[in-house]
């Protein structure tokens, strides 16, 4: 056993120079050799050869080191691991060689490749960390739950032992305590807040503030007597801006010792996801306000129609509350509206086509206005009750349609009055002046045929017959004139009101050359109407003017407008008495008797009639024995419009 | 045939019927005026062949309000039938309506006279009519007529 465990001289040489550490152990685990690099590494005695090797490294016992040596002399095979070494707090990677009378084991240092290794493993398990805290930020819930995820990861990445977060309250730059998780129970309640410095140090300037020994801490006497509570370390980051701080993340270590920027980032990292979902989870409150406050209903879908949120308006609507609706598939909904498929496929046609929808829809015996808009994630729908507005509308449609029933009714009775006026006329026409013309006739004959008989009297009474049925045919053919006025159509021509007058004047002066009356005419009068039914309305002034002027000293007539643009007819005739003006324009109302002043009584019914049709007016002014004036309106002559459909359609009206 | 030139006067008013022949007397217009008083009696008789022996009319004097069928229509057939189409045919009518004076001239009626309700005016106006269609115009050869000889 001895000469085993010397080693030749050539073969010791070659193993103290390799830079691996090497030992030898022989069949009973005493070590044999151990060269200079091993002696190193393990920290060994100079009396180690010869002593049983867990005597010599007793922190080996039960780790790898043994097991794997025990394996390797037993099943006679080479071994190789990686392993701790508690006696040199080094990572040695271990090559073991057996034999029958011994051990081999080479080792070397790979601390330095390890470590690397984990610190590697550790940021990636950080930033996987981080991002998935991130995605549960996004995903828009509690906010509590999230700052407990928060400090579970804080806890586990930082080897802290007390983690604590405080909510910011800027109204009265007050810290509040949210959250501790650490503390011995009871611990928490009995710190002061309003004293929090290191807090108020890294709230104020926006950057972590790091203790690495609490009970020297010059900056932030606050933390002194947290050591008596079993932490001796500290680091606080800000959740939120300098400019608006929103609260702070503080995690406590039982030791003194400076944590590592790494760390420090990690932390800032979440508080900063932390300050996002606060800020989110604070506009989302808002918005939900807002929403809740609306009256209209509301409710959003996502692009997998499935109903994301509703507010309460809505969610009483459907019967219950609004958290009873969230995540249940808008067709649970829409399947009950009875339209036929029309509903939901709105909201897809909104959702495809990426383009605001609005409808209408009957639900339950009332009427609702549905607004759809897209946005990247779904569909936001505002749904108001426009019962009143669509019945009022209906109500309104209902009317018009009888109103429109009417019209068409009254029109064809209108057509009709019209025609029977038509054929009356026309028999009026023929029939009634065929006696007239028997009586003057067989009158005449009687003259002519029995003159002796009849004498004086007779003849006389036989005039006075004739003149009776004549004037009775003047009648006839005044009324069938006046009708004539009612029937005609207008067209609204451009009028030279001055030349029609002049015609008319020299008319009456070619009618009754006898007689000497001054017309006096303004110059340049225009108007719009129908060009013979105007002229009418100045023969028949005119022509009264010139009759009731007969009297007259020195008869005059004048023609033209007033500063108001009406038309006037004025003479300086026998006038008439106002109390009577409103008989004037009457069929057959006359002011004089007929034996004074000859006529028919429907002149002016005529005028007023025609001045009417043009939508005029026509009025009269006078006394007796100081003449009389006569003013109408005609529309103005630029409008070249001619009068609305219903006058035309209907003359008779 | 009789080729007697007279006067066909459709007049279904007795009235009126006096007074125009009295009218004819008064202006010595010597010519038969044979008289039928509705508008059927005027077709049957012009569209006869035989027309109990006598020729087409000279003039027709042609009242429009007719029983059975209407002054209007009479013109009408009378002008769409080759042997009647050329008699020269007047109205003699109350109405001076601008439909019938329309209608009247549409249907190539010669002339349209208003019967005036005075009886002096009336005979002045017959006495026109009269001296016109019976002396002065030129009636149209009796070949184109096809039954004037």
């Amino acid at each position: 056993m001895a000469d085993d465990s010397v080693l030749r001289p050539d073969l010791a040489l070659v193993l103290e120079r390799i830079t691996d550490g090497f030992f030898a152990l022989d069949a009973q685990w005493r070590i044999s050799y151990m060269n200079a690099e091993a002696r190193k590494l393990l920290h060994a005695r100079e009396d180690v050869l010869g002593v049983y090797w867990l005597d010599a490294f007793p922190k080996a016992r039960g780790r790898l080191f043994e097991r794997e040596y025990t394996r390797a002399m037993r099943d006679q095979r080479p071994v190789q691991f990686v392993e701790y070494s508690q006696t040199a707090n080094r990572w040695f990677e271990v090559k073991a060689y057996p034999s029958l009378d011994g051990l081999s084991v080479y080792f070397r240092d790979v601390t330095a490749r390890i470590e690397a290794q984990q610190e590697v493993e550790r940021t990636a398990r950080r930033q996987q960390a981080l991002i998935d805290f991130g995605r549960t930020a996004l995903s828009g819930g509690h906010l509590d739950a999230l700052l407990s995820d928060a400090v579970d990861l804080v806890r586990e990445a930082l080897d802290a032992s007390v983690i604590e977060v405080y909510d910011y309250e800027p109204q009265n730059a007050c810290f509040a305590l949210r959250y501790a998780a650490g503390w011995a129970t009871g611990a928490a309640m009995e710190r002061e807040f309003p004293a929090l410095e290191h807090l108020r140090h890294a709230v104020e300037s926006g950057e972590p503030f790091v203790s690495s020994d609490i009970r020297i801490e010059s900056r932030a006497r606050s933390l002194a007597p947290l050591a008596a509570l079993g932490v001796l370390s500290c680091i606080c980051v800000p959740i939120g801006s300098a400019r608006e701080p929103l609260g702070a993340i503080v995690a406590f270590h039982p030791k003194p010792r400076t944590v590592s920027a790494v760390d420090v980032r990690f932390v800032e990292a979440l508080a900063q996801t932390i300050a996002e979902a606060a800020r989110t989870s604070e506009s989302n409150r808002r918005i939900a306000q807002v929403l809740e406050s609306i009256r209209d209903a509301f409710v959003a879908v996502g692009r997998d129609e499935r109903i994301t949120y509703v507010n309460a308006r809505m969610a009483a609507f459907w019967g219950g509350e609004p958290v009873d609706f969230i995540g249940r598939p808008l067709a649970h909904f829409t399947e009950k509206f009875e339209d036929g498929g029309y509903g939901a496929a709105r909201f897809r046609e909104s959702l495809r086509e990426d383009r605001p929808l609005t409808f209408e829809m009957p639900f339950r015996e009332r009427w609702f206005e549905v607004r759809l808009y897209p946005y990247s994630d779904g569909v936001a729908a505002y749904v108001r009750d426009i019962t009143r507005r669509k019945n009022e509308q209906q109500r309104m449609i209902a009317l018009n349609v009888e109103l429109e029933r009417r019209v068409a009714e009254r029109t064809k009775q209108l057509e009709l009055a019209n025609k029977e006026l038509e054929s009356f006329s026309y028999s009026v026409s023929h029939d009634l002046r065929a006696p007239l013309r028997a009586i003057d006739g067989f009158s005449q004959a009687l003259v002519e045929d029995y003159a002796e008989a009849l004498g004086d009297g007779g003849r006389g009474y036989l005039d006075r017959v004739r003149k009776a049925a004549q004037r009775m045919a003047d009648l006839i053919d005044a009324l069938l004139g006046l009708a004539k006025v009612a029937r005609a159509s207008i067209e609204m021509r451009p009028l030279d009101v001055t030349e029609i007058v002049r015609e008319v004047a020299a008319d009456l002066h070619d009618g009754d050359p006898c007689r000497d009356v001054e017309i006096e005419i303004e110059t340049g009068m225009r108007a719009s109407g129908e060009p013979g039914l105007v002229h009418a309305v100045f023969a028949n002034l005119m022509g009264n003017a010139w009759k009731f002027t007969r009297l007259a000293e020195r008869p005059k007539i004048r023609v033209g407008r007033t500063p108001e643009g009406e038309f006037f007819v004025a003479d300086n005739g026998a006038g008439f008495d106002m109390a009577y003006s409103n008989k004037l324009f009457g069929a057959f109302q006359r002011l004089h008797a007929a034996d004074d002043y000859e006529g028919t009584g429907i002149g002016l019914a005529t005028v007023a009639r025609i001045v009417h049709r043009h939508g005029g007016s026509v009025r009269a002014d006078g006394a007796v024995g100081s003449g009389a004036t006569f003013y109408f309106t005609l529309p103005a002559a630029k409008e070249r419009v001619g009068l609305d459909e219903q006058q035309t359609v209907h003359p008779a009206g | 045939m009789s080729s007697k030139p007279y006067i066909l006067l459709v007049e279904d008013n007795p009235d009126d019927v006096e007074l125009t022949r009295r009218a004819f007397a008064k202006n010595h217009i010597a010519n038969e005026v044979v008289v039928l008083t509705d508008g059927a009696q005027a077709l049957e008789f012009l569209f006869d062949a035989d027309r109990h022996g006598r020729s087409l009319p000279q003039v027709i004097l042609l009242d429009l309000k007719l029983p059975k069928i209407s002054g209007l229509e009479v013109l009408e057939r009378i002008r769409a039938n080759d042997a009647t189409c050329l008699i020269p045919t007047v109205i003699l009518t109350s109405s001076k309506q601008d439909e019938d004076l329309l209608a009247g001239y549409r249907l190539g009626v010669n002339s349209y006279v208003r019967k005036p309700v005075d009886f002096n005016e009336f005979v002045e106006a017959v006495r026109q009519v009269g001296l016109y269609w019976l002396v002065l115009n030129e009636a149209p050869p009796a070949a184109a007529t096809g039954g004037m000889s």
